[in-house]
C-alpha cells in the first residue's frame, strides 16, 4: 500500500488533535465541529463513488435520507432499539444504492448527474405523500431517541465515526481496488479492456458509498433527534456535500474531510463579521473562487505548496 | 375534460419555453447548466423590481429581464465555461455553486419572503367552467411565439445553422470555418434571455421567492432527458407530455403526486432509452 512514516504521523496527530479538541474549544464551537464531522462522512461517501469513478451524484441526500428515514421510522413507530435499527438502515441504504446503480449501467456523464437529481426529488415528494402516518409527512418527525447527551459526548461519537470511516476508506482506496475505481473515472473502456469487470467495480463503489451514507445518515438523525424532508432532500444539502468533497480534493478521501472542516468553519467564523444573509453570499463566493482556482481542491494546493518548499530547500 | 385540455396547454407552453433555453445549452455546449434556474430567478426579480416597484411599463420590465438574462448568459460563458475550458465536471459544479451564490444574492437584496407578481394582463376568462387568467393565456401564447421565432431562427439563418453544426460536430464545424466560441456565446445569450422571460411568466404562475429556481430546473432536466438532445420539436412535444401529465395527475389522482410521475418518467426513459425519445444517437 506504500505507507510511509509520515502517513502514520499525520493520522496520529489528527486523531490526537480531535481527542484533545473538547479541552481546547467552547461547547458552541464543538457543536459546529460535530456538523463538520457528519458532513465529512457524507463527503467521503460522495468521494468514494463520484470522486473516484467520475459518476457525479447530485442525489446523495437520496441515500442519506433512506438511511435516516429507515432508522427514524423503526425507532419511532416500531420501538426497535437503536442497536438494531442502525444496521438495518445501513443495509436498506445499500439496497437503495443498487437502485441508483441501475441507470449508471446505461448512462454516463451529465445524464447520470441528472438522474440522481431526479431520484432525490422523487424521494422528497414521495416521503411527504406515501404513508404520512409513518414518515410524518411534510413536517417530518421529532423526539427520536438520541444516542448521546451533551456536546462533548456527541463530539466524541461523531469524531470516532468520522475517523473510522475516513481511515478505513483511505486504506481501502490505497489498495488495487482504489486504483481500479480511479481508472473507471479516467477511461472506462480501458478498464474493461484490461479484463476487469467495470460493472462489478461500479457495484462495489456504489455499495460502499451507500453504506457510508446510510451509516452517516442514521447516526446523524439520532444526533439531531428530528428529521424533516425539507432539510434533507434539498439541493442545498447536496450542494454542501459535493462542494465539501471537491473543495477539499476529490478522489483523495482526506480532501473531503479537509473540505468539510473548511466549509463549516468558514461559515461559522463569518458569523461574527457578517451576521446577516451576506454570509451565504461570501461563503458561496469563496467556494466558487477557490474551486475555479484549483478544481482539484485544497489537497492539491497543499501538495503543490509542499513540493515548492521541498524544492527550494 | 376540456378543463384538463386547457390547463394542460397553458402549462405546457410555459414548460416548453423554460426547458428550451436549457436544452439549447445542453445540445450545443454539452454543458448541464445547473445555474439555469437562476435566469428564471433573476428574471422574475428584475421584472418585479422594474415593473412593480418602479412602475415601468410591463413590457419594458419583460425586456429588461430578457436583457439581464443575456448579460448573465454571456457572463457565465465568459467567466466560468471558458476559463474551465468546457470540462464537464468543473463547469457543472461551478455553475451549481453559482446558482446558490445567486440565490444568496437575491435573499440579500430582496429578502427571504415570497413576493406575488401582479398579473401581466389582469382579468379572467371563463371557458367551459374553467377560469383562465389572461396573464396565463398571454404567457402561453408568448411562449409559443418565442419558440416559433427560435425555430425559424435556428432553421433559416446562417447563425442558426452554425449552431446546429456546432451541436452535431464541433470539429467539423470548426473545419468549415465556424467560430464555435462565438456560436457558444450567442447560444448562452439566447438561453439566458429565454430563461429570464420564462422566469417572469413562471413567477406570475406561482410566486417569486429565492428558492424558486429548483423546480423549473428539474422540469427542464426532465424535458431534456425525455426529449433527448438536439431537437427543438422534441423538446416541444416532451414539454407537453410533462405538462399534461402533471395536470392529469393533479386532477385525477392527487395534486401532491404531480411531480412524482415526472420523476418516474425520467427514470424509466433513461433506463429504457438513454438517448431520449427524440434525441440523436450518442452517449
Amino acid at each position: 500500500m506504500g505507507l510511509r512514516w509520515y502517513h502514520f504521523a499525520l493520522w496520529g496527530a489528527f486523531i490526537v488533535g480531535l481527542a484533545l479538541l473538547p479541552e481546547l474549544v467552547s461547547k458552541g464551537t464543538l457543536r459546529t465541529i460535530i456538523f463538520a464531522n457528519y458532513l465529512a462522512i457524507f463527503a467521503i461517501s460522495w468521494d468514494v463513488l463520484s470522486g473516484r469513478t467520475g459518476y457525479i451524484s447530485f442525489g446523495h441526500p437520496f441515500l442519506i435520507g433512506i438511511g435516516a428515514y429507515t432508522t427514524a421510522i423503526l425507532t419511532k413507530r416500531f420501538d426497535v432499539p437503536v442497536e438494531i435499527s442502525i444496521p438495518v438502515a445501513v443495509v436498506v441504504t445499500m439496497i437503495g444504492g443498487l437502485i441508483v446503480l441501475l441507470p449508471a449501467l446505461r448512462v454516463r456523464g451529465s445524464y447520470f448527474a441528472m438522474i440522481t437529481l431526479a431520484f432525490m426529488e422523487l424521494m422528497y415528494q414521495l416521503v411527504q405523500v406515501i404513508r404520512p402516518d409513518l414518515t410524518g409527512g411534510t413536517r417530518g418527525m421529532s423526539g427520536l431517541p438520541t444516542l448521546t447527551r451533551g456536546a462533548v459526548n456527541g463530539f466524541y461519537l461523531s469524531a470516532f465515526l468520522m475517523v473510522s470511516v475516513a481511515l478505513s476508506m483511505w486504506l481501502l482506496m490505497r489498495t488495487r481496488l482504489g486504483t481500479a475505481l480511479s481508472a473507471i473515472g479516467m477511461n472506462e473502456e480501458s478498464v474493461r479492456g484490461s479484463g476487469l469487470s467495470a460493472t462489478k467495480l461500479k457495484m462495489v463503489a456504489f455499495l460502499l458509498s451507500a453504506a457510508i451514507a446510510g451509516l452517516g445518515g442514521a447516526f446523524y438523525v439520532h444526533y439531531l433527534g428530528t428529521i424533516a424532508p425539507r432539510a434533507l432532500f434539498e439541493i442545498n444539502f447536496a450542494f454542501t456535500i459535493i462542494v465539501a468533497a471537491l473543495i477539499g480534493g476529490a478522489s483523495t478521501i482526506v480532501g473531503p474531510v479537509i473540505g468539510a472542516f473548511f466549509l463549516t468553519l468558514l461559515l461559522e467564523y463569518l458569523r461574527p463579521v457578517l451576521p446577516g444573509a451576506e454570509r451565504y453570499l461570501i461563503y458561496g463566493g469563496v467556494a466558487l473562487l477557490l474551486y475555479m482556482y484549483q478544481p482539484r481542491g485544497i489537497y492539491e494546493i497543499i501538495q503543490q505548496g509542499l513540493a515548492r518548499v521541498r524544492r527550494s530547500s | 375534460m376540456i378543463q384538463i385540455l386547457i390547463q394542460g396547454l397553458l402549462l405546457s407552453g410555459l414548460y416548453a419555453l423554460l426547458a428550451m433555453g436549457f436544452t439549447l445549452i445542453f445540445s450545443i455546449g454539452r454543458v448541464l447548466n445547473l445555474a439555469y434556474g437562476s435566469y428564471l430567478l433573476i428574471g422574475g426579480y428584475v421584472y418585479f423590481q422594474f415593473s412593480q416597484v418602479m412602475g415601468l411599463p410591463k413590457l419594458a420590465g419583460v425586456a429588461l429581464a430578457a436583457l439581464m438574462g443575456v448579460v448573465m448568459g454571456i457572463a457565465k460563458f465568459r467567466l466560468i465555461v471558458k476559463p474551465l475550458k468546457g470540462e464537464h465536471v468543473p463547469v457543472e459544479i461551478s455553475l451549481l455553486i453559482l446558482a446558490v451564490v445567486l440565490q444568496a444574492a437575491v435573499v440579500l437584496v430582496f429578502g427571504d419572503s415570497s413576493k406575488i407578481l401582479l398579473p401581466i394582463i389582469p382579468g379572467v376568462k371563463w371557458l367551459a367552467g374553467t377560469a383562465i387568467p389572461y396573464s396565463n393565456l398571454f404567457a402561453a401564447v408568448a411562449s409559443w411565439l418565442i419558440l416559433i421565432g427560435l425555430y425559424v431562427f435556428v432553421r433559416t439563418t446562417h447563425t442558426g445553422r452554425a449552431m446546429q453544426a456546432v451541436s452535431m460536430d464541433p470539429k467539423g464545424a470548426a473545419i468549415s470555418g465556424i467560430d464555435s466560441d462565438r456560436i457558444n456565446m450567442i447560444t448562452w445569450a439566447i438561453s439566458g434571455a429565454l430563461g429570464a422571460v420564462a422566469g417572469v411568466f413562471f413567477a406570475s404562475y406561482t410566486q417569486l421567492y429565492p428558492g424558486m429556481w429548483v423546480g423549473p430546473l428539474i422540469i427542464a432536466v426532465a424535458v431534456v432527458i425525455v426529449g433527448g438532445i438536439g431537437s427543438i420539436i422534441g423538446t416541444l412535444i416532451v414539454a407537453h407530455i410533462v405538462g399534461f401529465m402533471e395536470v392529469i395527475v393533479s386532477a385525477w389522482i392527487a395534486p401532491e403526486l404531480r411531480g412524482v410521475f415526472t420523476m418516474l418518467l425520467i427514470i424509466v426513459v433513461l433506463v429504457a432509452r438513454p438517448r431520449g425519445l427524440f434525441g440523436r444517437e450518442e452517449l
